[in-house]
């Protein structure tokens, strides 16, 4: 017997200029105690598709058409009373960007009250006691006194586990997820997704999962639907998916997942030291207050010639700080940057300037980096104009090659980049980059805001391009997987220090820093062969990351770390190169301990 | 926390004043106007002029002018560090004086004119927000633009023409009772509440019926911004991700109601702050068209008359109380939004 | 729980436009255009000149054709007064078309200046941040907390009643409303990645001001400027309301009013009521066409 059977659902939306239907006929089913995944590109109606299922759309959309029968009844057409009741008490919902769903006036454990309350006779007595239990329940420490906190008090990680208790706080027979952990970190996104599903295979609820994220699909689904042009076009257990998908979508999706194997990509040989910094640090001052940021703190790291060097680390850990020192967007504190043999912390803004049109940065958001009332043509001629005065043929012939260069039509040239994909800006971002021929390009998470589909057309790009041109790339990233395709060597980035750095292969199979590992063993790979949940990992690591303000004497992991000494807490660690040639910072790893 | 937040407020504020007193000294100063010659006509022989310079200080330096103003330096007046604003050079009334029986006035009918406006505002752009986009939506919105950009003053004179002259439902617009009406002790400056502490309950009605136009005419202007506000916050709360994932958890539609409507009054208290401060001086043009008496009156009389003291004073007055308008209001709004706050 | 492409990615299946409030705002702004230009010299009199008949009353409803018909035929001793005359004399229908030349003229120019000021000291104060800019934002915060119309009225009270004059105290009541909304647009702005990128390019700080913050911040500017020309002509007639505005005879829609008003409770509304349904219009078309365009940018974004 089906829980839910949704049949030719269909979302309208009707402005002053348009109509559009980002739902138009989906139909599936979803079985009780079933993890069901929903996958599609960004603005596929995913979650159009998740409220409808509650009778819900966004204004202004209404849902036009089609049946959702749970337990034998249509809840379209149910009366607005009785759907009321439905919801929150049968199917739960937890959604994105949790602190926006919070009441920003109300104290959370009010929120889980009234949820609990009207769904259930209580008193305002055990509607508290119930938000504590729930609370509790979903792995919020100390919840006598979270219950008492706002929704702006709370991070990410915090607010979404009081969504999850609210909306499980009925015990419902459905959850839906709407990408619950979207802007949330790698460690962080593995213990809510490993809680969430412990809490609900003790509730006995189904889950209907909404992500873009391949590896969460292949770590905690039983089963794939994907959503494409508002319908569902493939429906699959997992594994089926991942080895042979049918629709070609889907096969697109998976493509970069299929192309790897294991191989990891070879070493450079030649000049090392390229680029290199040594003890670069900055603090950003503090308003109002003598105590600074410790962004980043006394990293060196050399990259080679032609090399890909990844950085990885969570937000706040301080690469994003790394990239802008490099190409003195901000002026580090203390510490060398060093371009081939060039001490360039030092230059003057002339010598800079010249220096800058061998060396370039791509930014993490497409849309912003490209001066919304330019075309695309002034766009690429602004590098050229700014290291030279080209006359206009040269500067349209340069801008072709370059849009050529990253597989783009050169029609765009006289379009503004209004209406234009984020992944078409971010490669016309790409070939601006390119446009000078630069030695050595910062790339700041340049694929996180795309679609998976995009994503991976984008990285296999910029391979191709780093291994025809030559170029040194310092890729910033969050995402482990495209590291691993894409970088020989990789530095690993904790509240502002190295804490790891060595080849990717050294690294990634065999991470000795416990922040390395936990970083690892938290990062879902998109492989439904070692599921997660088949395999319990436990947590590797302990609550949030400090604050870098008020950062520990010692160890900065050392108040999250299961191996943790005293020894750990009283003194600094310094970055030590290993007989294997990789470089920790770690004193238990130094001395052979772990 | 609070009394520190109230403290920084006030310590801004008065620093804020400091700096509009200096500003406004200074700028009626540096203008090309001669208030002597005004003061005693084009034809004055040349000592009477140089006797009233003298006398209105105008003769000594300008800087000792302005520390005679502040206060700081012994002459024959005190100044605003010992609590006064001067003496009028019109009616040579303390200014102070003159304002506290003029401010009540505006007061009353700006007050007045606010309960009327949100009694009706509030509702009606509420009305608005529930459905965006349709008939009414669109109706409501027309007004409030149309309301929010118009000339008060001809609104007033035009209720005077139908509701005076044409219905006869109105008193003529001659003040805040009959000319032939005594009135009563003076108080408080409030015409409502001093008649009623004279136990007249006649003179009460009629105060209330010289009110009438005033306060219909403002509250027309105002509910145009207001409606606006109320529908733009409205709308916002009832789009926000919280409503709609109340809705989500299916609290019932009353608490969801409840939900949005606090979400939308708490962003509105600074600008109904704002507006209360605007019309301390921008109800001028209704008080003079109704001859009420009232701020706005003086300060015309003062600026035409060159009456420096009296047009420092009433900016002065007027803009503090403003600010303090503005510090009480954002105080409701924190405690109704925590976020505030921090 | 948003789409972050929005619905609007998605290919519309019918599209429809209709604009209905835009035209009519650009409708009335234009016809006040033209008659600031025009205004004076196609009325039927002259507009600063009396006629012997004091306060006429405009045609009735009824008497519009046969007036109309009279004089076309050129039957008529004088040419009709369609709006009436007032106590002194003077055609109201000749001076209500007149006074664009004042009251636009006055607010064009007074909300140019502000602009122009504002824009500057706004894109100054937003980009270069030090003490000199800090001290700046708190003159303009003291004369954002000046009453508007005191001030207004002080100015022009106290420096002369002259059309410069009035252009010039109303410039000083809306610079600091520019300087404001300019420097919170040029703070998001600057902090934008294009801004960042250029700077990666190399591009010096002036062009980077110039070309790329000062363009993408102008907006909420020239959008505020359709509403500020429309809460100027409302204060230049409120200032010659209280004999604080242009001196008479110019034509001005608040003298206008002003001279009418003694008469109104004598029920003589005609002095009065054309002028006034002529500002309340032009207002209203100028706060419509400043919501449009608002909304339009709104959408653009």
């Amino acid at each position: 017997m089906t829980l839910l059977t949704v049949r030719n659902l269909q979302v309208t939306y009707r402005s002053e200029t348009a109509v559009s239907r980002p739902v138009d006929g989906a139909s599936f089913t979803i079985n009780p105690r079933e993890v069901v995944g929903l996958v599609g590109d960004a603005g596929a109606g995913k979650s159009t598709a998740a409220l409808a299922l509650l009778g819900l759309a966004r204004a202004p959309g209404a849902i036009t058409g089609g049946e959702v029968i749970f337990e034998g009844r249509d809840l379209l057409k149910l009366p607005e009373d009785d759907m009321r009741a439905i919801r929150g008490r049968d199917i739960g919902i937890i959604v994105q960007n949790p602190r926006a769903a919070l009441n920003p006036l109300l104290r959370v454990g009010t929120q889980i009250g009234n949820a609990y309350k009207a769904h259930n006779q209580s008193t305002e007595a055990e509607a508290r006691k119930q938000a504590v239990d729930m609370l509790r329940m979903v792995g919020i420490n100390d919840p006598d006194r979270r219950v008492e906190a706002f929704a702006h008090e709370l991070s990410g990680g915090m607010a979404q586990r009081a969504l999850i208790a609210m909306a499980l706080s009925s015990r419902p027979k459905l959850l839906i997820a709407d990408e619950p952990t979207s802007g949330l970190d790698v460690t962080i996104q593995a213990q809510f997704l490993d809680e969430m599903w412990q809490t609900v295979q003790a509730t006995g609820s189904a889950i209907l999962l909404v992500t873009q994220e391949l590896g969460v699909i292949a770590n905690y689904c039983d089963r794939v639907l994907v959503l494409h042009d508002g319908r569902i076009v493939e429906d699959a257990p997992v594994r089926q998916f991942f080895e042979s998908p049918r629709h070609p979508y889907s096969q697109d999706v998976l493509r970069l997942f299929r192309e790897r194997g294991g191989e990891y990509p070879a070493q450079i040989t030649g000049d090392r030291n390229f680029l290199k910094t040594d003890a670069l640090t900055k603090h950003f001052p503090l308003r109002n207050s003598k105590k600074v940021v410790q962004a980043v703190d006394k990293v060196s790291l050399s990259i080679g010639r032609a090399e890909a060097v990844g950085l990885v680390g969570e937000s706040g850990s301080g690469k994003t700080t790394v990239g802008r020192c490099l190409l003195r967007l901000v002026d580090a504190t203390s510490g060398q940057i060093t371009f081939d043999g060039t001490d360039i912390t030092a230059l003057l803004p002339a010598d800079m300037r010249k220096i800058r049109s061998r060396m370039q940065i791509v930014f993490q958001d497409p849309y912003d980096s490209l001066n919304p009332r330019w075309t695309i043509e002034d766009l690429l001629a602004e590098p050229l104009r700014v290291h030279g005065t080209p006359d206009r043929a040269t500067v349209r012939a340069k801008a072709t090659a370059a849009l050529k260069l990253v597989d783009l039509d050169p029609a765009l040239l006289d379009r503004k980049p209004r209406g234009l994909g984020a992944s078409t800006l971010q490669r016309v971002n790409i070939a601006r980059a390119l446009i000078l021929d630069p030695e050595f390009v910062v790339l700041d998470e340049p694929t996180s805001v795309l679609a998976p589909r995009a994503r991976n057309g984008l990285i296999a790009l910029l391979a191709k391009l780093q291994k025809d041109l030559g170029i040194s790339f310092l890729f910033i990233s969050h995402d482990l997987t495209t590291v691993r395709y894409l970088c020989q060597r990789v530095a690993v980035m904790y509240l502002g220090q190295i804490v790891e750095e060595g080849t990717v292969e050294q690294v990634f199979s065999t991470p000795r820093h416990p922040y390395s590992a936990a970083l690892l063993s938290a990062h879902l790979f998109p492989d439904p062969i070692n599921r997660r949940v088949d395999h319990p990992v436990p947590a590797a690591l302990q609550g949030e990351i400090p604050s870098p303000i008020d950062v520990p004497k010692g160890c900065y992991l050392a108040s999250r770390c299961p191996h943790a000494l005293e020894a750990c807490r009283a003194t600094a660690q310094t970055l030590t190169q290993l007989p294997d040639g990789r470089q920790v910072r770690c004193m238990r790893v130094v001395n052979g301990d772990i | 926390m609070l009394w520190r937040y109230i403290a920084k407020r006030l310590l801004i504020g008065v620093v804020q004043l400091f700096g509009l007193i200096i500003a406004v000294f200074f700028l009626i100063r540096l203008l090309p106007a001669d208030p002597v010659s005004r003061l005693v006509g084009m034809n004055a022989s040349e000592e009477a002029y140089a006797q009233a310079a003298a006398q209105l200080g105008l003769d000594q330096p300008v800087m000792t002018q302005l520390a005679q103003y502040l206060g700081l330096q012994p002459s024959v007046q005190p100044g605003l560090l010992q609590g006064s604003l001067g003496i009028s050079w019109v009616t040579n009334e303390p200014v102070l004086s003159e304002i506290g029986a003029y401010l009540p006035v505006t007061i009353e009918l700006i007050t007045l004119a606010f309960i009327v406006a949100l009694l009706v505002a509030v509702p009606v752009g509420m009305l608005g927000a529930l459905n965006p986009g349709g008939r009414t939506d669109k109706g409501v919105f027309l007004y409030s633009l149309f309301a929010g950009s118009q000339p008060e003053f001809w609104w007033g004179l035009l209720f005077v023409y139908v509701f005076y002259y044409q219905l006869g439902v109105a008193p003529p617009p001659l003040g805040r009772l009959s000319p032939m009406t005594n009135p009563p002790d003076f108080v408080t400056g409030f015409m409502l509440i001093d008649t009623l502490i004279a136990g007249s309950l006649p003179k009460f009605l009629e105060a209330l019926h010289h009110l009438m136009l005033p306060v219909l005419t403002l509250a027309f202007i105002l509910s145009g911004p207001i409606i606006k506000m109320v529908r733009q916050n409205m709308l916002r709360a009832l789009q926000s991700d919280f409503v709609l994932y109340a809705n989500c958890i299916g609290l019932p539609k009353k608490r969801v109601a409840r939900y949005a409507l606090r979400a939308a009054m708490a962003p509105s208290m600074t600008l109904i702050g704002i507006l209360y401060g605007f019309m301390l001086s921008g109800a001028v043009l209704v008080e003079s068209v109704f001859s009420l008496g009232g701020i706005g009156q003086y300060s015309i009389r003062s600026v035409l008359a060159f009456d420096y003291p009296a047009i420092q004073g009433v900016v002065l007055i007027i803009t503090a109380i403003s600010l303090l308008v503005y510090l009480l209001l954002d105080l409701v709004h924190a405690a109704i939004d925590p976020r505030i706050a921090h | 729980m948003t789409d972050p492409s929005g619905p609007s990615d998605l290919p519309p299946l019918a599209v429809r436009k209709r604009d209905g409030l835009f035209i009519f705002g650009v409708t009335i702004v234009t016809v006040v255009c033209i008659l600031a230009v025009i205004g004076p010299y196609i009325g039927p009199y002259d507009p600063t000149l009396t006629t012997p008949r004091v306060a006429y009353p405009p045609p009735g409803l009824f008497a519009i054709p046969g007036t109309l018909l009279g004089w076309i035929n050129g039957t008529l001793e004088y040419p009709p007064h369609w709006m009436g005359t007032d106590a002194s004399g003077y055609d109201i229908f000749s001076r209500v078309i007149a006074a664009p030349r004042t009251d636009l003229a006055i607010a064009l120019a007074a909300n140019a200046l502000s602009l122009l000021l504002g824009v500057l000291l706004g894109l100054i104060a937003g980009y270069y941040r030090n003490w000199g800019t800090e001290f700046m934002m708190r003159v303009s915060d003291v004369m954002q907390s000046f009453p508007v119309f005191i001030s207004a009225m002080v100015l022009v009270a106290l420096a002369g009643r002259s059309t410069t004059n009035i252009v010039i105290a109303l410039a000083f009541v809306y610079v600091p409303i520019y300087i404001r909304l300019t420097r919170a647009e040029v703070l998001s702005q600057k902090s934008r990645g294009f801004v960042e990128a250029a700077r990666a390019l190399g591009q010096p700080e002036l062009t980077i001001a110039l070309r790329h913050v000062l363009p993408n911040s102008m907006t909420p500017a020239l959008i505020q400027s359709s509403v500020t020309i429309g809460f100027a002509i409302l204060l230049t007639a409120g200032l010659s309301f209280v004999g604080a505005g242009v001196r008479p005879p110019t034509p001005e829609w608040g003298l206008m009013i002003s001279t009418g008003a003694n008469q109104i409770i004598l029920g003589e509304w005609w002095p009065s009521v054309f002028p006034g349904i002529a500002i309340s219009l032009t207002v209203f078309g100028f706060a419509v066409l400043g919501n449009a365009l608002e909304r339009r940018y709104e959408e653009g974004q």
